[in-house]
């Protein structure tokens, strides 16, 4: 890790920056999110951690250009974001599938939404079914597969879009621990696969930590970015890395930084 | 001990234990209305002994065979008068889901067609339409209309935050969340629309022939009350029921191929038919 601060970074590396972004709901009297900046270097997975009603979802939001910001601008490839576009794709908390749709149909939806899909698309949708280690299920209904099956379609579709920038917002949360930390591992993998910039929300320290290059730790009351914490540990990262020594000292940080307010 | 996956196995189980006791109840229960009327209990005048019904039965369905006309003519009263009001109840809801201002006009005229006694406006109906099969067709399409757009427009006006925000973020056109969404969205909705709908189409064509008519099971059922012949009469009740049952498993056979992904055998049935269908695309 040559630059510990993404500050210094050179400025063509940086592929999505915010300056002064604020967002507040009900005439104003609701701050969701106050004065944040930041600049996201290419390829970087950044997780946004932080208490209920800080803002992260808000902030993601706003990254994607569902909802325009109140103050500030985002520029995502050096332009500002006015709303969604092909260079952006978000993944939910739910699968958000089609129950009439196969796992493929369901894959290839940012596909017909663009125009009609060629046979290499369909291809395409086929093999990131088989990068999220679903090619036995293409044809099965979403009611035909479990909850973590459910989330690796949305994956897949997720990155059917050809997007370069992720934003998953507590894509896994409504899974078991178990489900959870292996889809963790995937993700990792194949993020770093396709060389994707990754924004991921959640409200667990540790998974934070154990995804990111940087974690963006977010309080509450008004929402705000607290501070982002580089985490240097190297890649690939077996899930034992979260007993060293490390790993906990950056818990610690996180956590110092949260309980300050 | 029996080998529980040999077919001719599971289907005489099948009938011993979930067939027999139905026929044993209809058989008792026949047996005691034959009883009842036989002793004198009911008299024979106002409900005829089974056996009675029966030979209308088979002076009606078979040896006369006058039934039958009748029966298509008011099966075609209630299907057509069903398509006409379906159609009329999808459009409306489709342009009411589409235009809110759509639905602001139109929403009072459907409440108020609907708290009015559809039933009520037979004399209207026959005066308008004449005796023969328009008025019944007018009746049943007015009837069958409310409960079809009232489902349908709640299918498509259904709020699921989650997915719009997919397809907003997809950048999807408003066409193209309605079509590949709110309409599939709304299918099962519209379905059970649908099969309201056709039931009440019955018996719009039905009342309306009571009313005024010269063809049809509903005029053949008052002819033979009239003449006190009740059991003639019950044997051509019989045949409106068979109507209803043919019109409710067909909306059933279709509920079930279109809105497949709810049952899960119809799933697993529509997910090979897809990978069949799948295998030369890729």
């Amino acid at each position: 890790m040559p630059d510990p601060t993404i500050a210094q970074s050179s400025t063509h590396d940086i592929v999505v920056s915010g300056q002064g972004v604020g967002k507040t709901f009900a005439d104003g009297s609701v701050i969701a999110l106050q004065d944040a900046h930041f600049n996201i270097k290419r390829g970087s997975f950044v997780s946004l951690v932080g208490p209920s009603g800080c803002g992260k979802s808000t902030l993601l939001r706003l990254i994607s250009g569902l909802i325009p910001p109140t103050s500030g601008e985002i520029a995502v490839h050096g332009t500002p974001v006015t709303g969604p576009r092909a260079d952006i794709s978000m993944m939910f908390q739910k699968a958000t599938l089609l129950d009439w749709r196969t796992a493929i149909e369901n894959v290839l939806l940012p596909t017909e939404i663009n125009g009609t899909p060629t046979k290499a698309d369909k291809n395409r949708a086929f093999d990131l079914l088989k990068l999220v280690g679903l090619e036995d299920f293409a044809f099965s209904f979403p009611a035909q597969l479990s909850g973590g099956m459910q989330q690796r379609v949305a994956l897949a579709r997720l990155l059917q879009t050809g997007a370069d920038i992720l934003l998953l917002d507590e894509p896994f949360g409504a899974l078991d621990e178990f489900t959870r930390e292996h889809l963790n591992l995937e993700l990792m993998r194949i993020v770093q696969e396709v060389g994707a910039t990754a924004f991921f929300v959640t409200h667990n320290i540790a998974e934070a930590i154990f995804l990111a290059d940087q974690v963006v730790v977010m309080t509450s009351r008004p929402g705000r970015m607290a501070k982002i914490v580089d985490v240097d540990l190297e890649r690939p990262r077996p899930l034992s890395i979260q007993t060293s020594v490390e790993f906990n000292k950056l818990v610690e940080d996180v956590r110092e930084t949260l309980g300050e307010m | 001990m029996h080998n529980k996956n040999s077919p001719a196995t599971f289907w005489v189980f099948e009938f011993i234990f979930r067939v027999l006791p139905h026929l044993v109840l209809f058989a008792v229960l026949i047996w005691l209305w034959e009883l009842a009327v036989g002793t004198g209990f009911i008299t024979s005048i106002i409900i005829p002994r089974p056996s009675k019904i029966g030979g209308a039965i088979v002076e009606l369905y078979i040896t006369e065979g006058t039934i039958y006309r009748h029966f298509f003519i008011t099966l075609t009263e209630a299907v057509v008068g069903f398509l006409i009001g379906a159609t009329i109840a999808i459009s409306l809801a489709v342009s009411s889901s589409l235009s809110e201002t759509f639905k602001r006009y139109v929403i009072p005229y459907a409440i108020v067609l609907n708290v009015t006694p559809g039933i009520a406006l037979t004399p209207v109906i026959i005066a308008w339409f004449g005796y023969g099969m328009g008025s019944k067709i007018a009746l049943a399409a007015i009837i069958s209309f409310f409960p079809i757009f009232v489902n349908t427009l709640t299918g498509l006006v259904q709020v699921d935050e989650d997915r719009e925000e997919l397809f907003q973020s997809l950048g999807a056109t408003n066409y193209q969340v309605f079509r590949k969404f709110r309409v599939p969205a709304a299918l099962p909705l519209m379905f059970a629309g649908l099969k309201i709908g056709l039931t009440t189409a019955l018996i719009g064509a039905v009342v309306a022939e009571f009313a005024q008519a010269t063809d049809g099971v509903g005029v053949l059922m008052s002819r033979f009350s009239f003449q006190l012949n009740m059991a003639a009469s019950l044997a051509t009740l019989m045949s409106m029921t068979t109507i209803g049952l043919i019109l409710f498993y067909t909306m059933e056979f279709l509920d079930d191929r279109i809105v497949f992904w709810r049952r899960e055998n119809r799933r697993a049935a529509a997910s090979r038919a897809r990978a069949r269908a799948w295998k030369n695309q890729l």
